[in-house]
This record gives C-alpha cells, structure tokens and sequence, in this order.
C-alpha cells in the first residue's frame, strides 16, 4: 500500500511541514521540478507526497485521497462536519499558529464576555430592526460556538472571504469571528477579543483521514510515530 | 409530482380540518430564506435546503408552514380572526428519517379569547389525533413560558437578568448552566482594560460625560457613521452592567428557580400546585396563574379533561417569538403533534398590528408509522 502526505502547495506552511517531515527522517523532494504538485520522500517507494493549495487538503483527506495532511486544524474543524469521527489529529505540529476568535468594537465597552454578547443579540432586534450581524468565513466554527456553547441564536452570518476585520467599521457587520495571530490587525481596526472569546486555538496539524486499511499498516504507524518522536 | 409519501389517510385528516371550521391554505415550496433564518436562527441554515436564485436572493425548501402561512396573511390582509389548515410537504436535512416528509396542520390568527384559542389548539390536534389513531393511547405534555417569566419577575430579580433568564428558558442545559454562572458570576475578563482605565479617571459616574467620550472615540476611530450601538445605548448598558457586578443570584432565589424548574403533574392539579407554591415562596404570580386557570377551566369546557394532561414547568422552546403556551402529544413514543403560541411572530415578520396566534403541526410520517404498527 502507498501512503500519501497531502503538503500546503506554496509559502511558510510548505516550508514548515517540509522541514518537520526531514527532522522525522523522510526528506521530501519534488518530482520534476520546483513547481511540481507531485513529490516523493528520498529512498521511500511505499510514501507519495501530493502538494495542494491549503484549503482543499481537509477537504482530500475528508475524500480519503491523501492519508495524511498537515494543515490548520482551523481548516479542518471548519470544514468538516463531525471531524473527530472522520479524521485522527495525530500531531500538533508547532507552526502555523492563530486563534479562531470573536471580536467586537472596541468601544462597545459593556461587551467583554459572550453572556454581554448573548445580551445584546437578544436585544438587537427590538432595537435595531435586524439581528446582530457577524462577518465571517468560519460558518460551523460560529454556529458550534454561539449556539452549542453559549446558547446565542439570534444572529446572522455575513461571509466574508478576506478583510473580514473591516466589516464592523464599514458597517457589513457588527462583529467578527476570525483568525488573529498576534492581534495587531484587531486592534489597528479597534476590535477587542472578548475574554472569553477564543472559539479555537488553532496550528498546523499532522492529520491522518480514518480509513480502515491503516488498521495494522506499518508504514501508518511509522510515520505517525517518527513525526511525534521530533517534536 | 411524486406524491410518494402521502398517507393514504391524507383525505380523511384534510376532511377532519375542514370540519373544524378552517380555510385550507397552501403556500409555495421554494420559499424566500431570510424569514426563516431571521426568526429561528443561523443553526436552521444546516437543517434546511438552500439555495439561490440568479440575481443573488436566498432560496429555501419550505421546512415548516406556520412562518409562511402567517407571510401569506399579511400579504394578503384580509383581516382577523382566520383560522388556517394546511397538509403539505415540508423538507429538511435530518440525521435519521426522511429529508421530505409531510405535515398538516391549524394556525390560528387574531382570536382575542387566548384561553379559549389555546384549548381549541389542544383540543382540534388531540381530535384529528384520535380520529387517526383510534385506541392509541396520546399522551400530552404542556407547558407555559409567561408562567416562568412571571416567577422570575416576582423574585424581583435584575431586569437584565430576567432577560437572560427568559432567553434561555426551554434549553434545559442552558438555563442551568445560566443560573450556576448568576449564582457564582467569573471573578475577572468581566470588564475589560478601557473600562478600567475610565473608572480610575472617574469618568464612569457622570453618564452624560461618558456618552461624550463614547461618542468621540466613535468620531476619532471612523466608526461613527456605521454604528449599530448608539453611545447612549452602549453607556446605558455599561450602568446596568456595573450595578450587576457585585450582584449574585442569591441561593433562596436560586431554590426557588430550581423548584419551580422541577413541577410535573396533571394540569388538574397545576393550578393548585402554583398557588402553593407561590404562597409559600411569598411571590405574587397575579395575572399569569389567573390566565393559566383560564386555560385549564377553557380546556375543561372544549371536552378535555385536564387529568389526561401533564403540566411540566420547564418545558418550552427557545425561540423567542413563543410566548405562551406550548405543548406535545406523543403516541408510543413518537412526537406526533406539537404547537404553541407565538404573539411575537406575524409582527416580527412585519404585520402592522399586534395579532395574537395559537397553532400546531402535526407530523403525518409518525403517525402513518404509529398506525401501521398498530395494524
């Protein structure tokens, strides 16, 4: 059996993952040249890497074309209904790191938990003729958070697929969920995450897709347990 | 069209309706999404189908006929009382049975009497019931949100907090898990480091003075114009806030709470029981034990005997155009019928006047499963 490693095609992850996967002794190469979206592992027949750009591999690994994918759990959460039951997040890989949060206007200074939050949706309505807007791209990661975990239903989602911190200031949303790393871009759009507020602390992840024919598998074991070993 | 799923006994339970004094109604089945997704929330969105239409609006599979029954009234304004019925297909993504299946069902639109409406609701869902399924045996629950709003308001608690408590009432794990944070509310990240930074400065006590300041750092950082929350909004609620900041939900108030929670028995005896109860905690429940007495007394006089039905106190639902009574009839097991009252909905769907409504849906798949088993 061949085992495939779905890598991040482009930039710091593919840098990253690369350089994790040579620490635990398979030394990736591309087939042909640099820009190939096939690659190999030196001196190993039975291991086939597939470069693919960062949003599909949940969704490959999902399908069971790749075995194996290193990408943001964010991406994977997100993406994938029931993701505990469909994939194994076998390693925590310690790159690529941001927090899922919610943020809100600075200003709204009686909003820093999300029971002032649930508050103002509740309210939003008979105040403002609409529900409580939140500009997002992470639809599951919100409604799991806000109506599994806080009990906050009435709100609308606008998708939002880039600048999603401008929402609030041009009037799109009133409040976000999105990805932070350091929180620069919050605040230099005056958003404060509430202190209770972090939906997920995400990083690259070592992902393995649940599929029966790993029972047993060697090479499977191999590479969950080289990787682990170097971290 | 592949009427695949209709009941054979469709015909006799459209005949039962019409002998109720209703209008039949239908509606379209590719309906616009945004009602749906407004009044009951974005977790719908993953429960119905959607789609779009070619100039970008939100499409949707009807997945119930009360919001479009009640849309249907307002568009065409014929005025109130009217009393709806409808049997047709309804569509949703369900972990376990179909995803289209068939309801019918009463909505009740502009009857003043609301105890007598409410009993007629019971009453016609427990008749086509019956009508259906002769000899199995229905059994009722029922419950009653302005019962609950009531005692939390009479246990004097903060107005914020009766909010919260009311918003979360009917989600079980919700309401608890509400009520153990009022009891033991998080020491810190309760007000953040710009609220402390104006209450060192003094410049939290003078509301007029804070409005200011709300509103020129508004004006500074470009948010002004676009502003959902007004500074008087937002400064009003930072006052609520902070008198609530040294507040707990006191552990008398909160046995109390969990009493109540935990009544269940016969609605014959409910009255009775919430009396006592109210006695003996020193609250004042007035109107709403007055209209829950009304209700049972209604029932009695529509021909439902109050003993086959169970009270329970915390049972209700989550959405925040129910306002009243709610209530299920379950045969072997199965959810068979379940109905409320929703004063808040036409309003909140843009009707001009206030009209008060009572209605339930009966679900045709189990009761077809509950008759075959029966056969």
């Amino acid at each position: 059996m061949t085992i495939t490693i779905g890598l991040p095609s482009k930039g710091r992850m593919k840098e990253d993952s690369s350089a994790v996967l040579a620490r635990a002794g398979f030394t990736v190469t591309a087939v042909g040249n640099d820009r190939s979206y096939r690659g190999r592992v030196e001196g190993r027949d039975d291991i086939e890497i597939a470069f693919l750009s960062a949003s599909e591999i949940s969704r490959e690994i999902a399908n069971g074309t790749v075995d194996f994918g290193v990408t943001g759990e964010d991406l994977v959460r997100e993406g994938l209904a029931e993701a505990d039951a469909r994939v194994e997040f076998c390693a925590r890989l310690g790159f690529g790191h941001a927090d899922v949060v919610v943020a809100v206007p600075e200003i709204w200074l009686d909003v820093d938990t999300m029971a002032d939050l649930g508050d103002v949706a509740a309210d939003f309505r008979a105040r403002h003729g609409r529900r409580l807007t939140i500009a997002t791209k992470y639809w599951r990661l919100t409604q799991k958070f806000f109506s599994g975990n806080h009990g906050i239903q009435l709100y609308r989602i606008v998708e939002s697929l880039g600048a999603t911190e401008g929402a609030p200031a041009s009037g799109s949303a009133d409040i976000i969920v999105d990805i932070t790393s350091t929180g620069s871009t919050l605040v230099a759009n005056h958003l404060k995450i509430l202190s209770d507020g972090v939906i997920l602390k995400s990083e690259a992840c070592l992902v393995r897709a649940r599929k029966p024919e790993h029972e047993g598998s060697a090479v499977v074991a191999e590479i969950v347990e080289r990787v682990r070993g170097v971290l | 069209m592949p009427l695949v799923n209709l009941p054979a006994f469709a015909p006799d339970l459209i005949a039962d309706l019409e002998k109720l004094g209703t209008e039949r109604v239908d509606t379209p089945v590719i309906q616009p999404a945004e009602p749906f997704l407004d009044m009951a929330g974005e977790d719908l969105r993953r429960r119905i189908f959607m789609t779009e239409s070619a100039t970008g609006k939100s499409l949707c599979l009807r997945p119930e006929f009360t919001i479009p029954v009640c849309l249907r009234h307002i568009e065409t304004a014929t005025g109130t009382p009217r009393r709806y019925a409808y049997l047709g297909e309804v569509f949703r993504q369900r972990r376990e049975g179909a995803n289209e299946f068939y309801q019918a069902g009463i909505e009740d639109l502009g009857e003043p009497d609301v105890a007598q409406a409410d009993a007629r609701a019971v009453r016609d869902a427990l008749t086509v019931l019956a009508n259906r399924l002769p000899g199995i045996n229905l059994s009722i629950v029922l419950g009653d949100q302005s019962v609950f709003e009531a005692v939390v308001a009479a246990c004097g608690l903060p107005t914020g907090w009766q909010k919260r408590l009311v918003h979360a009432f009917g989600n079980q794990a919700q309401l608890q898990k509400l009520m153990a944070d009022l009891s033991d509310p998080a020491p810190s990240g309760v007000f953040g480091p710009e609220v402390e930074r104006l209450a060192i400065l003094g410049k939290l006590d003078d509301e007029a003075g804070l409005i200011a300041h709300i509103d020129e750092t508004m004006e500074a950082t470009g948010y002004s114009t676009n502003a959902s929350r007004s500074p008087a909004d937002i400064a009003k609620r930072l006052r609520e806030k902070m008198e609530l900041a040294n507040t707990r939900l006191d552990s008398r108030t909160l046995g109390l709470l969990k009493e109540f929670l935990a009544l269940e028995l016969s609605l014959a005896e409910a009255p009775q029981a919430l009396a006592a109860f109210a006695g003996k905690a020193g609250l004042s429940l007035g109107e709403a034990l007055a209209r829950f007495e009304s209700r049972v007394a209604a029932l009695r006089q529509a021909g439902v005997d109050p003993a086959t039905i169970t009270y329970r106190a915390a049972f209700g639902r989550p959405l925040d155009y129910y306002t009243g009574l709610v209530f299920e009839i379950e045969g072997n097991a199965l959810v068979l019928a379940g109905g409320g009252r929703f004063d808040r909905l036409l309003t909140l769907l843009g009707a001009k006047e206030r009209i008060p409504a009572v209605g339930f849906s009966l679900w045709l798949d189990r009761i077809a499963s509950v008759k075959g088993a029966a056969a």
